[in-house]
């Protein structure tokens, strides 16, 4: 066991400063306005934040490789059409579902093949994907003419999808299952391999590239699933939806402190910076700062999360060098 | 002037729980060559890091042109004449080499002067004896050519003092006489070199005088001329080795690798030969000669054009590692830092990683399971480590060359191909791992070393085979084996 010393409390401030500030946030908020920490309230962020939390549980896979994923966006906005115009052509909801599902994971396994094929690292993957973030974009809005679709929608499953507790339950069990794989199974301990180190995992005979053709899958399957949950949801699809979730996701996978230099991270992670940011827009909103304010303050708490990874990496390098130094 | 550039007296550091240096005093005469040897762990690092002014020393003093010092970091160690050349570059790949030797203080003005920069960056690569386009860009050189940058670097601090920390570690052996042609002009110019090396037989052809580091403590003193190499070994590993290469008496079994007519774009050429159970197959040849590609081909991690690989007398169609590793193939990579290792992860993570399957119950990772697998490789191969938790960058290279060979046997490969195992290891960690191989091969698996240390090649190889320009050029057995005729093939 580690002892609790000075250092180690130092460590762990340092490893959860962001959430020591939010918490502080949440405090003075809750003092200021009471109702702030109701079970409705906090019930009502998650649901806000269920869709955009499951595009970046996807994406974290990904980060985590040592990729990125820029194109969830734009699949949030095509899966919502395809399942919308499926279901008010009368395909059954299942079908429907499926079909957005399946072209989310379609998306990504174009994504994952074209960056597999010139061996991509994280620099090429942000630019094909951004790539194929501006085509899927297009191809969604061909349809409608980029006009607002509603949904024909019945009872059913499709329509359960979005209400009451429903997307919520689906946000962190996902999240939960993709935690679970990511640390218990040998599928995600190759992950962690090829993020830290490609060469070193492909000459350990490790299959590279199926792998990271399946992050972007997961990525996109991720994405499908969350344009069903906002569609159901709004019982309409909008061919603009998603436009800024992948930087939301993004900033949601940094705030939770999953470094962007690959190897190590947690679904978990994901799922608390991306409730942080919620709570954090939301008491900013009770404390009656504009829309645009708040822009300002969670783009410096991106900036904040990104610097503390890099500080901490630095000051971690420095106490290793100091412990080898003694070891030999 | 006294005649000592350097004199460090009675330093001692420690470290939490270590002594690292031991009343170490240690003195350079102005304008010779001085190698400091020893172990990894010696303190040779922390020593030349108190030169440098990276750590400070807890007692003693430095002593630099008969005028005691203090050095307060590396800035401070550069301005009162001292250099030092890590094996890792200080160069900036996207600048040129004039913008590389002057980086950050071109001149004093607003603007910079760039034909000035130039003159002086062309004059000091000169006065080392080289003409040099002083605007190619430092990330398209050599390493020997970059070497070559960063000494007229230390030379435009008015350097009166190098230290090289080995410095033919990724040379050839064109360049390392290159190498060696500028550190003769550098002592020509009464500039005093410092050199780390592990290989014995660099300190005989360059150094003047030779300081032997244990375990801390200086254990001996000598001009070059008055030493043998048997001795330097022997006061540095602290106990007497009677060869450098252990023997072996292995029969040899069936033959498990059958290559015929192997090729590869550019690079392999009709490659034909067999790997029999029990034997050391040794592949010589210069740097760039096709060893690695051969290896690379023979593991998976490339495609042959035409030819027949036989693994166990079955033909094979190796497309990945994967197919590789599946036939029982496994491969130590030349550069076990960038291909060998995943770094930051734990001693138990970097074994189990070829054979997760073996450590993973119900389809779930058992933790308790790797920690066994772990502690096992750990005491078999004698890995120094604290814990099987230890991220494997703080463990030394000797023993992050164990952990790449564990690896394979945890993965349960019959072949296993070594692309120069014992590189940037330590005299006795090398010694150890020969132990190894003869175990290996014992044991009834096979190896093929590819390396490019000839004597290595020679001691433990039961027949070689010598490549150049992708071709198997000859094959050498028993008596043939000799320095001579290896190095005739491999040059052409």
């Amino acid at each position: 066991m580690r002892k609790l010393t000075s250092k180690t409390i130092r460590n762990a401030i340092r490893d959860n400063a962001i959430f020591i500030v939010v918490l502080l946030l949440i405090i003075i908020t809750a003092f200021i306005e009471p109702s702030f920490i109701t079970w409705d309230n906090l019930l009502n962020i998650l649901r806000q934040n269920a869709t955009i939390g499951i595009v970046a549980c996807g994406m974290t896979y990904c980060i985590i490789a040592g990729l990125f994923d820029l194109s969830v966006g734009s699949i949030v906005s095509l899966s919502g059409v395809i399942v919308i115009l499926s279901i008010n052509a009368g395909v059954p909801d299942y079908l429907a579902v499926g079909y957005g599902l399946l072209a989310g994971i379609a998306v990504g396994v174009i994504n994952g093949t074209l960056v597999s094929l010139i061996n991509g690292r994280s620099g090429e993957a942000f630019i094909i994907t951004y790539g194929m973030q501006v085509v899927v974009a297009a191809i969604a809005l061909f349809p409608s003419n980029g006009l607002f679709i509603a949904g024909r929608v019945k009872p059913g499953i499709f329509m359960s999808m979005g209400q009451g507790m429903t997307p919520i339950i689906i946000f962190l069990s996902l999240a939960a299952i993709m935690q679970f794989i990511l640390v218990k199974t040998r599928y995600g301990r190759q992950l962690c391999y090829i993020g830290s180190n490609i060469s070193a995992a492909n000459m350990s005979g490790i299959r590279v590239k199926p792998n990271r053709i399946s992050y972007f899958a997961i990525s996109g399957l991720m994405s499908g699933i969350a344009a069903i949950v906002l569609c159901s949801r709004v019982t309409s699809s909008n061919p603009t939806a998603g436009l800024g979730y992948e930087m939301d996701a993004i900033a949601g996978i940094v705030v939770g402190g999953t470094s962007m230099s690959g190897g190590s991270g947690s679904v978990f992670r994901t799922v608390l910076g991306i409730i942080i940011i919620g709570i954090m827009s939301n008491a900013l909103n009770i404390l009656g700062i504009t829309a645009y304010h708040q822009q300002v303050v969670k783009g410096l708490l991106i900036i904040a999360a990104v610097s503390m990874d890099i500080w901490n990496k630095r000051i971690k390098v420095r106490e290793i060098a100091n412990e080898k130094a003694y070891i030999g | 002037m006294n005649e000592f550039v350097l004199e460090m007296k009675g330093i001692t550091k420690t470290f939490p729980g270590v002594v690292a240096l031991d009343q170490v005093s240690f003195s350079v005469k102005r304008g010779e060559v001085h190698a400091l040897v020893g172990e990894n762990g010696a303190g040779k690092s922390t020593l030349m890091k108190i030169l440098n002014g990276v750590y400070q020393a807890n007692h003693g003093e430095i002593w630099l042109d008969g005028q005691k010092v203090h050095l307060s970091n590396i800035k401070d160690a550069q301005s009162k004449g001292i250099s030092i050349i890590f094996q890792e570059f200080n160069l900036i790949n996207t600048l040129s080499v004039a913008e590389n030797i002057f980086l950050g203080r071109y001149n004093d003005e607003k603007l910079i002067n760039w034909k000035e920069v130039r003159t002086e960056a062309k004059r000091l690569l000169e006065s080392l004896g080289f003409s040099f386009d002083v605007n190619r860009i430092v990330g398209k050189l050599s390493t020997a050519e970059k070497q070559l940058v960063e000494i007229a670097k230390a030379l435009s601090f008015q350097a009166k003092l190098i230290v090289m920390d080995e410095p033919t570690s990724s040379l050839t052996k064109t360049e390392e006489e290159m190498l060696f042609g500028i550190i003769r002009k550098l002592k020509e110019n009464n500039i005093t070199t410092i050199y780390i090396s592990h290989k014995l037989e660099e300190v005989f052809r360059i150094c003047d005088t030779v300081t032997i580091l244990r375990d801390g403590k200086v254990i001996d003193v000598k001009p070059v001329k008055e030493i043998m190499r048997n001795e330097i070994i022997e006061k540095m590993v602290g106990r007497t080795i009677d060869m450098d290469y252990p023997k072996r008496n292995v029969q040899f079994g069936e033959i498990v690798l059958d290559i015929k007519q192997l090729n590869r774009g550019r690079l392999l050429h009709d490659i034909s030969f067999q790997l029999r159970k029990g034997e050391i197959l040794g592949i010589a040849g210069l740097v760039g000669s096709g060893r690695t590609e051969l290896a690379e081909t023979l593991f998976g991690a490339e495609k042959a054009d035409s030819g027949e690989i036989n693994v166990f007398g079955k033909r094979v169609v190796l497309r990945s590692t994967r197919d590789g590793q599946m036939n029982s193939i496994g491969m130590l990579t030349e550069d076990r830092k960038e291909t060998g290792l995943v770094l930051p992860f734990t001693v138990a993570r970097n074994i189990t990683i070829t054979n997760l399957k073996e450590v993973t119950s119900n389809l779930l990772l058992s933790g308790r399971k790797e920690k066994k697998v772990a502690e096992k490789y750990i005491e078999a191969l004698n890995i120094k480590t604290p814990s099987t938790n230890q991220p494997l960058m703080n463990l030394s290279g000797g023993n992050q060359q164990k952990v790449v060979l564990a690896k394979w046997l945890f993965s349960n490969a019959d072949l296993l191909i070594l692309d120069e195992p014992t590189r940037g290891i330590d005299v006795g960690a090398k010694y150890e791992f020969y132990c190894m191989m003869n175990d290996l091969v014992a044991q009834g698996k096979s190896i093929i070393m590819i390396s490019s240390e000839l004597p290595e090649v020679l001691g433990m190889s039961d027949r070689i085979l010598v490549m150049h320009n992708g071709m198997i050029k000859g094959e050498l057995m028993g008596l043939q084996m000799t320095a001579e005729n290896v190095m005739q093939l491999a040059i052409d």
